[in-house]
């Protein structure tokens, strides 16, 4: 019976293929959901933008969250294959990025739901179909051994990363993301665990610990011109698009600190007819976590009769769709998995608060600021938004603002750090509300129709997991806490 | 013939002495033959006095005489107290007597799909065949329709279908998905409701294994045989014209309020359509009371610039929209919808001589459908025909082509390119005719108008140019020979085949909301299927006593399968549908596949005296799927018959008592490339080709899997026939069945190839027949009634797992938990109050603003199946009058609808009126809604809610999407499903016509509905890919009502 066993052979795909066709699906899935995840969620909790319609998000009424667990999930099993294909042919390279991949999956997951399979998941072909859910700690560990060993697996074989979309096969540039990713996890856990030693190590040896420089290495997925892979936003809706709108608390800090990255981050009203570019009285927000039709109606003059959302700005042209705007660009905004910006404030905090003695905190605390302008200066060209661009930068005396200069306590001055850190982190994934839950800052209040009276912690775990691997699932649930969105993961000390 | 004469007569029934219209006169050991005319009276050429004629005619003793001297022979034919002379198809297309029979099978006449007719015929089915249940899919013209036999016994909530087989060959009835690519689903139907109502001379539904087994692999749920008419009758020349045409109107649509129109908190005023004016981005009726005389800037209304309106916003710069009145458009929904056209038009020639015969039938099916610009056309040229060559050797042929073409079947479900997802987001207060007119003027071909420009397509638009066309070839038909070795021996090959070609296109314009620079698509199907089979038989029954017939057949099955889709994604130029009119490159999504199975079996029957009867069977079937050291199962069944009125002496009232009971395995393979993972093939990001390894975990060991059923039956007929009783009771039992059981993402895959589960169907079928009323002056009434009663319970998953999800939408999970039946929906209720101790256990708990909660955890709400299902045909005959009607009641169960809970939200459905009866203002009675339960304070204590929130807060917040317990209707339902009126033309009058019958009816289908909700009717589902997902409605289209004429002419 030979004849049948032609028969069942696929024709259709291999049953095996190289690291360099995993690649590209691994890094577009993850930076997908992760930026998909920042405009439903991220933006909103951190009070970036707020909900004019369907306003469950706004106002805590979240249930089980399917995402990032099932696409995350279901992308480490290329990524599990990646390092074992690449594994077996010593492509380093391969094996390096595969890591950095899983540890940057695996770090944004557990700082969502806490507790996760790891060392025992994506083993279903090894028979391990209920994997044990293992601490947060334990995760975290992993996550910092696989970025170690990532940078230095990149590098030390000679194959091309072909398929790579994010660095175009730069091997330095995933080491230098191995190593920010790792110093972002190490603040993380500051809380719990010193990270000095680590950090310091880091930071004092650049040949052999190479992190993120400049803009030029930021770890960005760059969006083509063509369906379907231009930026997240460009194919939607114009209504689902101007369902979230700038935040008054987003709002009242631009403002505050004449922070030109309001012309970036939104649009003047429909009412201010000023077009694409106004005055900051051109930009009005609206608040977090009303009920519907208030939220819908809202009024920033307080006039009933001028309420609704042509009175209220949208979220930035950069990241418009192609029905929202004329002006709309397929490719200025991009997806940032970490920027340039976020390691120095990351670098300024660790030398403010003492973990690492390399630098000087206000050096790195200028070199964020400055890079967030920068970099929205640069994409703002890139979307042919030259009018915007020009007057993007800030003069001196923005640096020189009492809430921005460089002075102060400790305290005033890792509160300046949070704060710029908040307003560089928008639409950068969960980052802002990971840093808020550390940190406390900016200091956000839930919205006056909030399910909740306190501001969201976690992720519930997906409804499928109590089905299909219940006696792990409530055993990681007797460990660390109900399944509750109020529920804070291990690194979050109260 | 020298002594060849032709004979007339007449056929009368013996009690009233009226003629007996339709009865078969055949002569014996030919398939020469005629029918009785209008009057009773029949003409049939004789080949001399030894020849006798046969008389039958259903629910009449078979009567047999010998022609002699006689030139005129009237025979008067007597009510059968007995079945005898029923015949069925069987397994393999084996004509049998139903009395020897030991397993239940049900029959039903072709007439029962031309007259009142579905252009899905399977729908025909419904209620008329107990034990199964039809589920129409309400998704435009020729949608799928589900069938089920005995419930649901596999995991796999695609693999519950019967196998369709035409005139003993296996046809398709595959359901191709078409949704991705941004593109949603689209309904081109199950490929065996195409098979032609005027083919059809009768069908077989095998219920259970027991009747399939022979089957093997495929007929696990049961068989429908379908056998197409042949000339085999005829003697000479006959012409039949079957004309019928019907008006197609919506059943149910949902009940909409018409108080208030499109807006938020009381306000709109058209800008834009996308929040540049007063709250007019917003797609929900939740704005300004209409009818007050009140002036609003609309869409419609004029501009100040003469030729422009409101919604086109390519007016000069500056131009202002003049308000028009705010009035509600009660209709602009229903009005909508137009009235479909169905016409059907059949014109079928037979011929028959001694030695061979002949049908050739063409079928025009011309369906204009309810949704504007629909459509569905179908010819059916079928050819039947049989020759003796020899005495000894017959060749029978049967072969049946079928175009199928539609410029447009509407896209269904849940999201912008379907209809119904507009209506339940539309304004009320939206005059739909000023969308007719739906480019922006000067904009013709690149910009739609529309009255929002946020979320949605205009509706004209949407069907005008936003099309999904098919065009589908599809060959089935078979050629077979006969041989007769001896009296005793004889052979027969045949080869059979289904194939199609099916090539959809979707078209979409520029300004599409999903696809602003418009898109093309085309997917091209293919499939085939070769059966090629022999069966050997020898067969003794002449002896006295004992009588059987032995066989040993083989076949091979060889199924193939293409799917190419191309996609332009984005077009260059506006209204050119062709993919070298592509703006970036062309999506390329390409899957072939071939499974083989060869398979011997044998079978044996034997009778002892005419009154036991016994059955056995056993076959082997080797398929390509399965692993190849373990690829080959054999199964058996048995079944036993006794006709206990012939055994012992009964009261005389029961004139025939049969007991049977049946035990049958079946064995089941899978698809094919189960055994090895592969690497799929991902979206190319430009240029850089990517691929991912599937998510379902292949396995190389899988074994058959097993279906073990066990039946019994009795048939008992009382008072000399006028009252029959069918009664079946069943258990069957699926094993080791092959299904992708889920896991846990987290493990890498999102399901496993395993052997699992074991699935227990256990019911009861109760047929009963009765003749109320039969007058000697011709007044007849017949009822049939079918009850079918079942029960599943899931006995067994796997190991570590006591919850499988079958499918899900809406988050409704369908789910098989242990020990619970099959079809049980799952899903997130309201959040209650849990401890029985508490006075507030069981209400409803609302956050401390007064605002209902949904519960996290996934709750039963309920199951989908019906508890029972009944159906009751009558039919009335008075001389040359037939009136009948069949009633279809299917009580229990669930369905979850779409339309509730987004109509609830969106202010639409007419109980959104609830906590707005003046207005919006809170403070103003009648405003706002105290939603009932409880408020659970900081402490977790309970007090009753006592505040107040808004209509919309409410609306949106008690109908949470994910609340399945808020969006929950019982389906049951009576629905009147088919009414004809019949006359047959008396001869008088048919003397002056060219014709010898006619036959005049008026039909209905689908002519009333009871159930509990006004918004839709509840027997629909919804589809997800090629699944058909039952108990959940997910913005279905209305079903029709459709009346009509039907013309029958016989020449």
């Amino acid at each position: 019976d030979k004849d049948f066993e032609e028969i069942n052979q696929n024709p259709n795909s291999p049953e095996t293929v190289s690291s360099a066709l995993l690649l590209p699906n691994v890094i577009r899935s993850a930076a997908n959901e992760i930026v998909g995840k920042s405009w439903g969620i991220g933006n909103v909790v951190v009070q970036y933008t707020a909900k004019i319609q369907f306003t469950n998000e706004d106002r805590y009424n979240w249930g089980p969250e399917g995402n990032p667990y099932s696409v995350f999930y279901n992308a480490l099993r290329d990524v599990n294959n990646m390092i074992n294909i690449s594994g077996e042919r010593g492509q380093n390279n391969y094996v390096g990025a595969a890591k950095v991949m899983k540890s940057l999956m695996y770090a944004f997951m557990t700082d969502a739901y806490g507790d996760l399979p790891y060392t025992e998941a994506t083993k279903a072909k090894e028979g391990v179909n209920y994997p044990k859910f293992d601490r947060q700690e334990v995760i975290y560990q992993g996550i910092l051994a696989e970025l170690a060993e990532a940078n230095q697996l990149l590098g030390s074989s000679s194959e091309n990363l072909e398929g790579d979309i994010l660095f175009q096969g730069d091997v330095m540039k995933w080491r230098k993301l191995a190593n920010s990713l790792r110093l972002r996890a190490l603040m993380r856990l500051s809380d719990r665990i010193d990270p000095s030693a680590a950090m310091q190590a880091i930071v004092s040896d650049p040949v052999n610990h190479p992190i993120i420089g400049s803009n030029a290495d930021n770890a960005a997925l760059q969006y083509l011109q063509d369906v379907p892979n231009q930026h997240y936003l460009y194919t939607t809706r114009s209504g689902s698009f101007d369902e979230y709108r700038l935040s008054t608390t987003m709002e009242g800090v631009l403002k505050a600190y004449n922070d030109p990255r309001l012309y970036a981050y939104a649009q003047p009203t429909n009412d201010s007819g000023a077009g694409i570019l106004g005055d900051p009285d051109d930009y009005a927000g609206v608040p977090n976590g009303l009920a519907d039709e208030n939220a819908y109606g809202y009024s920033p003059s307080g006039d009933p009769n001028k309420g609704g959302s042509n009175y209220i700005s949208r979220v930035g042209l950069l990241f418009s769709c192609l029905t929202c705007s004329e002006h709309a660009s397929p490719v200025g905004f991009q997806t940032m998995l970490i920027s340039y910006s976020e390691v120095q404030f990351i670098l300024a905090e660790a030398r403010e608060r003492g973990f690492i003695s390399v630098g000087d905190a206000s050096v790195y605390y200028q070199n964020g600021i400055r890079a967030s302008f920068n970099y929205y200066e640069s994409r703002l060209r890139i979307a042919n938004l030259n009018t915007l661009a020009d007057v993007i930068q800030p003069g001196e005396a923005y640096f020189s603002q009492s809430q921005v200069v460089y002075e102060g306590s400790q305290e005033e001055k890792l509160q300046k750090i949070g704060m710029q850190k908040w307003l560089a982190l928008f639409f950068n994934g969960l980052e802002g509300w990971y840093d808020w839950r550390r940190t406390g800052i900016p200091a956000i209040q839930p919205g006056p129709a909030a399910f909740i009276a306190t501001v969201p912690v976690r992720f519930m775990y997906p409804t499928g997991v109590q089905a299909l691997n219940r006696d792990n699932y409530q055993a990681a649930v007797s460990v660390q806490g109900e399944d509750r969105i109020t529920t804070r993961v291990w690194w979050d000390v109260e | 013939n020298a002594q060849s004469k032709t004979i007339g007569g007449n056929v009368t029934e013996s009690s009233g002495g009226e003629p007996v219209v339709g009865a078969s006169v055949l002569l014996k050991g030919t398939t020469r033959g005629t029918v009785t005319n209008m009057d009773g009276n029949f003409q049939l050429e004789v080949d001399g006095p030894e020849s006798v004629l046969v008389f039958s005619y259903i629910g009449f003793q078979t009567l047999e005489i010998q022609v002699g001297n006689q030139n005129v022979i009237n025979v008067s034919m007597e009510y059968s107290s007995e079945e005898l002379s029923e015949v069925v198809v069987t397994a393999l297309g084996v004509e049998r007597e139903t009395k020897a029979l030991g397993y239940s099978v049900q029959a039903v006449d072709g007439d029962r799909f031309t007259e009142a007719r579905e252009t899905n015929v399977i729908n025909s089915l419904s209620g008329r065949v107990a034990g199964v249940q039809i589920t129409n899919s309400s998704s435009g013209v020729g949608g799928s329709a589900r069938v089920t036999i005995r419930g649901e016994s596999s995991l796999n909530i695609n693999a519950n279908q019967p196998l369709f087989v035409v005139d003993g060959v296996p046809i398709s009835n595959s359901i191709i998905g078409s949704s991705g690519s941004g593109n949603q689903e689209v309904d081109y139907g199950n490929a065996a409701g195409e098979i032609n109502p005027d083919d059809i001379a009768s069908v077989s539904v095998l219920k259970g294994p027991a009747a399939a087994a022979l089957y093997g692999s495929r007929a696990a749920n049961g068989a429908i045989l379908i056998t197409t008419k042949t000339g085999r009758t005829k003697r000479g020349l006959g012409i039949t014209i079957n004309s019928n045409t019907t008006f197609d109107t919506p059943l149910r649509l949902p009940k909409w309020q018409d108080k208030y129109g499109q807006g938020n908190n009381g306000l709109f005023s058209f800008v834009d359509g996308a929040g540049g004016g007063l709250a007019d981005g917003v797609d929900e009726s939740w704005g300004p009371q209409m009818d007050q005389g009140q002036l609003i800037p609309q869409f419609d209304s004029p501009r100040d610039v003469a030729g422009y309106r409101g919604g086109d916003l390519n007016a000069p710069e500056g131009s202002t929209i003049q308000p028009t009145p705010w009035v509600s458009q009660r209709d602009n929904i229903n009005d909508f919808f137009q009235t479909g056209v169905t016409l059907s038009n059949n014109v079928a020639i037979a011929a028959g001589s001694e030695k061979s015969n002949f049908r050739f039938s063409w079928t025009n099916l011309d369906q204009k459908g309810t949704i504007p610009n629909t459509d569905l056309k179908r010819n059916t040229l079928a050819f039947n025909g049989m020759t003796q060559i020899t005495d000894r050797l017959t060749i029978n042929t049967a072969v049946n082509y079928q175009r199928t073409s539609s410029g447009n079947r509407p896209s269904i479900s849940y999201g912008t390119e379907s209809l119904m997802y507009l209506w339940i987001w539309y304004g009320r207060q939206i005059n739909t005719k000023s969308l007719r007119d739906y480019w922006m003027r000067g904009m013709e071909g690149r910009q739609q108008f529309n009255y929002n420009y946020n979320y949605h397509d205009n509706p004209y638009f949407n069907v005008y140019e936003n099309t999904n066309g098919q065009n589908k070839d599809r060959v089935f038909g078979n050629v077979m020979a006969n041989y007769q070795f001896t009296d005793n021996l004889s052979l027969m090959v045949r080869t059979g085949i289904d194939f199609f070609n099916d090539l959809r296109d979707r078209k979409r314009a520029f300004s599409t909301m999903r696809f602003p620079r418009g898109s093309y698509r085309e997917d091209a199907v293919f499939f085939s299927e070769r059966n090629t089979d022999f069966l050997l038989t020898y067969s003794e029954t002449s002896k006295e006593k004992f009588s059987y017939t032995f066989s040993l057949g083989g076949n091979q099955m060889i199924q193939e399968n293409r799917y190419t889709q191309t996609m332009a994604p984005q077009l260059l130029i506006p209204e050119i549908y062709n993919f070298t009119n592509t703006a970036v490159n062309l999506q390329v999504n390409h899957m072939v596949s071939e499974k083989r199975i060869n398979s011997l079996y044998g079978f044996g029957q034997m009778s002892y005296n005419n009154i036991l009867f016994l059955d056995i069977t056993g076959r082997n079937d080797w398929s390509s799927t399965l692993p190849i050291n373990g690829n080959s199962y054999f199964y058996p069944s048995a079944t036993l018959s006794g006709i206990v009125s012939d055994m012992i002496s009964l009261p005389e009232a029961i004139s025939f008592f049969k007991l049977r009971a049946a035990y049958a395995e079946v064995g089941n393979d899978t698809d094919p490339y189960s055994l090895t993972n592969v690497f799929n093939p991902g979206i190319a990001w430009g240029s850089v080709q990517t691929k991912s390894e599937s998510n379902r975990l292949a396995n190389a060991e899988l074994k058959p899997e097993r279906t073990g059923s066990l039946e019994f039956g009795t048939d008992i007929r009382f008072l000399k026939g006028r009252l029959g009783l069918d009664f079946t009771y069943y258990d069957n039992r699926t094993r080791n069945q092959i299904i992708p059981i889920e896991l846990d993402i987290a493990t890498g895959y999102a399901s496993r190839i395993i052997n699992a589960g074991e699935i227990q169907n256990y019911g009861m079928e109760i047929i009963v027949n009765g003749s109320p009323i039969q007058r000697a002056n011709g007044l007849i009434w017949n009822v049939s009634a079918n009850f079918t009663r079942n029960r599943s319970r899931v006995l067994e998953l796997t190991e570590g797992l006591d919850t499988y999800s079958m499918v899900g939408r809406n988050g409704a999970t369908i789910q098989a938990r242990i020990g619970e039946r099959m079809g049980n929906i799952y899903g997130r209720g309201f959040e209650r109050v849990s401890d029985p101790n508490s006075e507030y256990y069981g209400q409803i708990i609302h956050n401390t603003t007064g605002t209902p909660l949904t519960a996290t955890t996934l709750v039963k709400q309920g199951n989908y199946n019906p508890d029972w299902m009944l159906g009751i045909q009558n039919n009335f005959n008075y001389k040359r009058l037939t009136f009948g009607f069949l009633f279809d009641i299917r009580y229990g169960g669930i369905v979850v609808s779409r339309t509730k809970t987004i109509g609830s939200t969106s202010g639409q459905l007419e109980e959104t009126l609830l906590g707005r009866e003046n207005g919006y203002d809170l403070s103003v009675e009648g405003n706002g809604i105290i939603s009932p339960g409880v408020i659970r304070t900081s402490d977790g204590s309970f007090i009753p809610n006592t505040i107040k929130i808004s209509s919309r807060d409410w609306h949106n917040r008690y109908y949470e999407r994910s609340n399945v317990e808020a969006a929950m209707y019982d389906a049951s339902f009576i629905k009147l499903r088919e009414v004809t009126i019949g006359y047959n033309l008396p001869g008088g009058a048919l003397q002056k016509l060219p014709f010898q019958e006619a036959r005049l009816s008026l039909v209905a289908r689908n002519l009333a509905l009871w159930t509990e909700n006004p918004h839709f009717d509840p027997e629909t589902m919804s589809m997800s890919g090629a699944t058909l997902i039952p108990g959940v409605e997910d913005m279905a289209f209305p079903s029709t009502r459709s009346i009509g004429i039907n013309l029958n002419l016989k020449f």
